[in-house]
């Protein structure tokens, strides 16, 4: 009797181990299938200086891939890293780097650092109206001009009037570069924000004492100036040349930020971005390619 | 032919007319309509300004409701079994006057509860916009204090930062210096000390002081982000009795023991590690330990100094977009000089907590969580307390 209760102690104690491993097998299994799960759609938000350039990535690839959709929307830089940040969008796209508090948050809710793609460059340019006599400014007077210590155009070599600022708003990866590398002080509260690049050229075309900047792809209509790293530098405009030789002064990256290390279609996506034929779409669009 | 010419000529003369009416009314149309334009152009100005300083007021917070349920406790006898609770419910109002300045005010409504959570001011200072001065009541510079409530994985902090840091916050004021380029943060707080959210001032002259210092490697390749720190405490509490329990719990009563400062000194390590694997994983976790003091009141309630250590250890695990793992072991010896019997009251707790969050969107999340605590035994406590937590919470946030 006390042998047929051992045995079945035994078995009881078996059952138990077997359980308790098939529950482990099921969680592993649901765990590793959760993580495996392809994307059949890629969402893209953010900068709006990068929404015309990955707009058209989007529709070639799309034409050349009829099974994936890739959705793209602006907003700027801000709200496209906030939407990675908050899982509604795969790729943030950002005309900054990412700064250390969003990669906190990053941390918090995905416990991933996030990864950095520098898929394109940019000039910053700087916007005048064509009737400005001013053809030339250093990245100093620019500053001065951003921070309303320079008022007028007389101080620059031009007309006798006030200096009109335009920029971006502060959500726009452009504002926080053009602040942090060009600016390096606070703008001054007469500088009109707005909502976009193309509104800020729009501006600059209609103001004859306006000045405003923003990315290479949109300057239309407006006079382009030159910028001096300094007094004793040649002013330069951005071009594939000045920016290929690190020579234009406002020379930054263009970036892609994905959660986790890309997969699937996202990374075929990105792998095309950075191909030979992803990277010439950026010259066509009026950007500057990374490859 | 008179007749015909006649005829002709009040056509000619009545087609002139209308060809030359429509562009009269068009050119003031459209004269009318630049001017509405023109007007509706200052009016979206001054309402762009209006919006502009609305913008700069930023309201966010969250509510949490949840439902537990704990074993009977025959020590707390009116306690109910399971229960229905709003945690939290706190609004939190942001306005960022300028770049780098902003004020924070951010009152917790939970029922019968009404608190005020944080009430400072943060200013970049001019020429260093690395480093910003901070005045008021905020979180003590810590890692586990300053994870928001609405973020953190397990619904409560582990035991010995919920002991050191009472209602986490503190009055004083912070140098917070991040640099944009170098992976640092240092923090170095000059605070009333004591507080345990109620008291509006300090309760003795001397300010207690708090330092942090956080590096963070990240090794982009293999997808790891580490951080390393450290904290320290350096403070202490003026006894305004002469009755002071020391370390083993032996009654001091000496006379100079009146208005003499007892230690509150501690140190802690901290690392938290990120892994960029199926989804992101973490491993987290912080050894505190040192002196503390707690107030008294009578030479039955005598203040009290204490040697502590305790530890916390977090593994969280996303799976997908929407689903995270967490399990946390945490420890705390609240007198370290003392064990077994003579430990009394004041033992050891060793806590598993295993959790689970479901995020359904960007404002809603629901998490399980289930609390394990195993206490040190010893005459006053025979066994394991049967103290076992189960909650079940939903957080709206926005």
């Amino acid at each position: 009797m006390q042998i047929t209760d051992y045995r079945l102690q035994i078995k009881n104690m078996n059952m138990k181990k077997n359980r308790n491993l098939i529950a482990i097998l099921l969680v592993t299994v649901f765990i590793t299938g959760a993580a495996f799960k392809q994307q059949a759609k890629i969402t893209v938000k953010g900068s709006d200086t990068m929404v015309i350039l990955a707009q058209r990535w989007a529709e070639i690839y799309m034409q050349k891939n009829p099974a994936v959709s890739v959705q793209v929307t602006g907003g700027g830089s801000g709200v496209g890293l906030a939407a990675l940040i908050n899982g509604t969008t795969d790729i943030a796209n950002s005309s900054r780097p990412i700064k250390l508090p969003e990669v906190e948050k990053l941390k918090a809710r995905f416990n991933t650092l996030g990864v950095e793609i520098p898929c394109a460059k940019d000039g910053i340019t700087i916007f005048l109206n064509e009737s400005n006599k001013v053809k030339e400014l250093t990245l100093k007077q620019l500053s001065d001009i951003y921070q309303a210590k320079i008022t007028n155009w007389k101080q620059l070599g031009g007309d006798d009037a006030p200096i009109k600022l335009y920029g971006r708003e502060n959500s726009s990866g452009t504002y926080t570069f053009f602040k942090d590398e060009v600016i390096k002080g606070d703008y001054a509260a007469s500088c009109q924000t707005l909502p976009g690049t193309a509104a800020v050229v729009n501006a600059v075309k209609k103001d004859k004492n306006g000045i405003g900047y923003g990315g290479a792809a949109y300057a239309q209509g407006v006079k382009h100036c030159l910028v001096k790293k300094d007094d004793k530098t040649p002013g330069r405009l951005p071009t594939p040349e000045t920016i290929a030789r690190n020579e234009y002064p406002i020379t930054r990256y263009l970036y892609m930020y994905l959660r986790n290390r890309p997969s699937g279609e996202a990374k075929k996506y990105i792998d095309w971005i950075l191909s030979p034929e992803g990277q010439k779409i950026i010259t066509e669009v009026g950007y500057f390619p990374v490859r | 032919m008179k007749k015909i010419f006649t005829i002709l000529l009040m056509i000619t003369g009545t087609l002139a007319g209308y060809s030359q009416n429509p562009a009269d009314t068009l050119q003031e149309k459209m004269e009318t309509l630049t001017g509405r334009i023109n007007s509706l152009d200052e009016r979206v100005a001054v309402n762009e300004s209006d919006l502009l300083k609305l913008n700069k007021i930023k309201v966010s917070g969250y509510i949490q409701a949840q439902f537990e349920t704990t074993p009977y406790n025959p020590a707390k006898p009116t306690d109910p079994e399971n229960t229905f609770y709003v945690r939290r419910a706190r609004i939190k109002f942001t306005y960022e006057a300028t770049d780098g300045v902003k004020f924070v005010l951010q009152p917790d409504f939970s029922t019968g509860n009404l608190t005020l959570k944080d009430a400072y001011a943060v200013a970049s200072l001019p020429k260093l916009s690395a480093l910003s001065l901070w005045a008021g009541q905020f979180n003590r510079p810590n890692y586990e204090v300053e994870y928001s409530s609405g973020q953190r994985e397990v619904l409560e902090r582990s035991r010995v930062i919920r002991t050191i840091y009472p209602g986490e916050r503190e009055v004083g004021a912070k140098l917070e210096f991040n640099p944009v380029k170098v992976p640092l943060k240092l923090q170095l707080a000059v605070l009333n000390g004591n507080f345990t959210g109620s008291q509006q001032k300090d309760v003795d002259t001397r300010k207690d002081i708090m330092a942090r210092a956080v590096y963070s490697l990240k090794f982009s390749g293999a997808g790891i982000g580490i951080d390393i720190g450290a904290h320290a405490y350096y403070g202490g509490l003026m006894s305004k009795i002469k009755y002071v329990s020391d370390f083993e719990n032996k009654m001091d009563s000496t006379a100079s023991n009146y208005r003499s400062y007892l230690d509150k000194k501690w140190g802690g390590f901290e690392i938290q590690a990120f892994f960029d694997i199926l989804g992101g994983m973490a491993l987290k976790g912080e050894y505190i330990a040192g002196k503390n003091a707690f107030i008294g009141t009578s030479k039955t309630d005598p203040y009290k100094t204490r040697k502590f250590a305790g530890y916390y250890a977090y593994f969280i695990k996303n799976i997908g977009k929407k689903n995270q793992f967490v399990a946390r072991y945490d420890y705390f010896d609240p007198n370290t000089k003392l064990s077994g019997d003579t430990a009394k009251k004041e033992i050891y707790y060793k806590t598993l907590t295993l959790g689970w969050q479901y995020y359904l969107n960007d404002n809603i999340r629901f998490s399980v969580n289930y609390e394990m605590p195993k206490n040190e035994t010893n005459a006053d406590n025979k066994k394991d307390i049967k103290d076992n937590a189960f909650a079940i919470r939903m957080q709206a946030r926005f």
